[in-house]
């Protein structure tokens, strides 16, 4: 059977759908009271969507881990994908407004990051920025807007400090280094602020080469071999997950043995992957990072949820920064016991948390919505996973170094 | 000039544009932000694709780095407004004029030494991903860190400074999108229009007949530049910040034509039925699937696949063409 439609029963079926379409908002009621609906907008499609699912994962778990913590958390999760694009999470974070959405909270990129925090401020809608490190969000006297997460002076401030403890505790003291960095746009963030801050740190080695190698590098002997000819005792590798396990595979290779390899504040050496792909080549690297207190009972109650919930997955940072959003949200619900914009702002920015997830101190926020209180921990991997070495009052493990050779590792 | 631009127009085509112009007008009214968002999204893409039909279109040189040229407008507008406080109105004009300069850059390399067809595609893609790499360590913009425009609260809507509710921007935009449509008419209607087509069907044959390619395939180049540029500077004053990951990659160059590929290539109401088709119901189809309870991200990128898929098999000159056919308004739309 066929059905035939004609030019005019075309034109009134269009005319019928712009109706419905245009007559939607008016359905809309915003509640005052009750129910809190979370709005978590991640990219979850394109290319940064494996981060995006693991700020998801951690905002998913929120609701039942509070609630075991003894917390009230009366909780509705809203999603939406940003499709790792700026223009898409602007119109998603209008969409979850428009579908009642209380507080926003996300958006792991900077720049999808930022075109929310506007939409939020028009709205008088709090929005949590959960991952994103760009300083000037929070540098724009926005009032609806707040950041649990350090901005990258501060995260590269702490990487170099954390440096000089690790060398201090370990009495190895590197005279030279190699810096190396993926040219992609975070790899050259974080060389161009390590150049200016560096100075400021007295770091007792000199960078003798820096080398920057394409993100798509299928192979990075040439750049391992002009490393290994400068005999630097120290590596600090910018990296993301696949040029990390490059790197260590050729370093094996060719059997170059600085050392201490320690990023100053990158992703890939505490990734799942790494582990599964470098077994035990993967063991004694550093990375300086913001990371879960594993002294927390907290963190512990959530790190088993999502254990159990999430069997084989590795429990990391954007996990850790994404609980504690909607963890941020629902104590401030509770305090102001309204949904308005304006009363949760207000409960939200009086928010003073000495027990939470993450490392460092109270979870605060200062008059410009930044919690400034975070702190890089040192992670060293052992037993091929992350462990925290530094500092020591949240240690998991202790500090091995000098690395052991490449040849006498079981 | 205005009876060359309805010259072979059927009435009911005027009718029907009107009413969609009309459309467009009161949306504002009585559609919420959301929807307006999306309209805001429809827009822009329907001006770019318009933009890069110009070239592809209407010259027939495929370009797959037009994000060359939305970069450098969005950039240069930002950059005089964020350093030496030059309007948007004033910097456009700049943004306008370096963007035609890169663009002739690439074209006088591909046209004066005989770069064609695929070559000259990889030639904008080049372009476009050195442009990139180069503003990661331009310092000045704040190369990869993002360089962001103050973000003031309003009150009121700044039209000159372009700070305002993103109601005012849906107007700036359907104005500038209604003035490409004409103005891409009248081209199309002119000298160089019919130009343009004899080089774009069988570019040795307008040769022989005395056609200077390289002038006009310049001309096509510069003017679909200039017009791209434009809607980088709407994009860095509606969205406020700037990465050139995100405004220079290749993706964004893909996604800017796609609208015209599927609307169809050449016509000068495809682009924006594109526009139309693509963001609007990639964005119901979401919606249908999120009310039906299944969560699916990425949805949207394989409708884009399926769309493409259908314009290849059965639509290769896309879904305007026999629609236009369908609703008898003729060929010159």
């Amino acid at each position: 059977m066929s059905i035939k439609l004609t030019r005019r029963q075309f034109a009134a079926s269009a005319a019928g759908a712009a109706l419905v379409a245009g007559s939607a908002p008016f359905n809309i009621v915003k509640a005052q009271t009750g129910k809190l609906k979370i709005g978590s907008i991640h990219p979850r499609s394109g290319f940064q969507a494996q981060l995006g699912i693991a700020c998801q994962r951690g905002i998913d778990l929120a609701p039942k881990v509070l609630q075991q913590l003894g917390i009230k958390a009366d909780v509705e999760i809203m999603n939406a994908d940003t499709e790792s694009n700026v223009d898409v999470a602007r119109a998603r974070a209008e969409k979850l407004i428009n579908d009642g959405a209380n507080v926003l909270i996300g958006a792991f990129d900077s720049g999808q990051s930022s075109a929310i925090a506007q939409v939020a401020e028009q709205k008088g809608v709090p929005y949590i920025i959960n991952v994103a490190a760009a300083p000037q969000i929070t540098e724009q006297g926005y009032k609806f807007v707040f950041r649990n997460f350090p901005t990258a002076p501060m995260l590269v401030g702490d990487g170099l400090n954390l440096m000089k403890s690790v060398f201090e505790k370990s009495g190895i003291t590197p005279k030279t280094a190699v810096f190396m960095h993926v040219n992609d746009t975070f790899g050259q963030s974080m060389a161009g602020a390590i150049k200016a801050m560096a100075p400021r740190f007295n770091l007792p080695f000199q960078i003798v080469e820096t080398i920057a190698y394409d993100p798509q590098a299928k192979d990075l002997s040439v750049e391992i071999a002009k490393a290994k000819a400068t005999g630097a005792e120290l590596l600090m590798p910018v990296t993301r997950l696949n040029d990390a396990i490059l790197m260590v595979r050729e370093m094996v290779k060719q059997r170059w043995e600085p050392k201490i390899v320690m990023s100053p504040g990158a992703p890939g050496f505490y990734e799942g992957q790494f582990y599964k792909t470098l077994g035990k080549f993967s063991n004694y690297l550093l990375t300086n990072v913001p990371w879960y207190n594993p002294r927390s009972a907290m963190t512990q109650k959530l790190l088993d949820q999502f254990t159990k919930t999430y069997k084989g997955e590795l429990f990391e940072l954007n996990v850790g920064f994404s609980f504690e959003a909607v963890m941020v949200a629902v104590l401030a619900h509770n305090a102001a016991k309204s949904t308005a914009g304006a009363a949760l702002a207000d409960a939200i920015r009086k928010t003073n948390l000495t027990d939470h997830v993450m490392a460092g101190g109270p979870l605060q926020f200062n008059e410009k919505g930044q919690n400034v209180n975070i702190k890089s921990v040192t992670l060293q991997n052992l037993d091929q996973r992350p462990k925290v070495v530094l500092p020591l009052d949240i240690a998991e493990d202790n500090l091995t170094l000098p690395m052991p050779s490449w040849q006498k590792r079981t | 000039m205005i009876a060359r631009l309805l010259d072979g127009v059927p009435k009911r085509a005027l009718i029907l544009l009107g009413l969609l112009l009309a459309f467009l007008l009161v949306a504002p009214l009585f559609v919420g932000n959301y929807i307006l968002s999306v309209l805001i999204l429809v827009l822009y893409f329907a001006y770019t694709g318009q933009a890069w039909n110009v070239m592809m279109g209407f010259a027939g040189q495929l370009s797959l780095g037009h994000s060359l040229y939305v970069g450098l407008g969005a950039y240069t507008a930002a950059a005089l407004y964020v350093h030496f406080g030059i309007g948007p109105w004033a910097g456009v004009w700049i943004a306008i004029l370096i963007s035609m300069a890169a663009g002739l850059v690439v074209g006088f390399l591909a046209f004066r030494f005989g770069i064609g067809g695929v070559y000259f595609a990889l030639l904008t893609i080049a372009f476009a991903e050195f442009t990139r790499v180069g503003f990661d360590h331009f310092m000045w913009v704040n190369g990869s860190g993002g360089f962001f425009l103050p973000v003031a609260q309003y009150s009121v809507n700044d039209v000159l400074n372009l700070r305002g509710s993103p109601t005012m921007f849906y107007y700036i935009l359907l104005g500038i999108t209604v003035l490409a449509f004409i103005f891409c008419r009248w081209l199309l209607t002119g000298r160089i229009g019919y130009y343009w087509l004899a080089i774009r069907e069988e570019p040795e044959a307008a040769q022989t007949l005395g056609i200077n390619i390289f002038r006009c395939k310049m001309i096509a180049v510069a003017i679909s530049s200039g017009m791209t540029a434009l809607s980088g500077v709407f994009f860095a004053f509606y969205y406020n910040n700037l990465f050139p990951e995100q405004i220079f990659s290749m993706n964004r160059s893909i996604e800017l034509i796609l609208g015209p590929i599927i609307g169809g290539v050449g016509s000068l109401f495809g682009p924006i039925l594109g526009a139309f088709v693509l963001t609007a119901l990639a964005e119901v189809l979401n919606d249908i699937m999120v009310a039906l309870g299944y969560e699916l991200p990425g949805v949207k990128l394989l409708f884009y696949g399926f769309c493409l898929l259908i314009v290849v098999m059965w639509l290769p000159n896309g879904i305007w063409p026999p629609l236009r056919k369908w609703l008898r308004l003729g060929e010159r739309l």
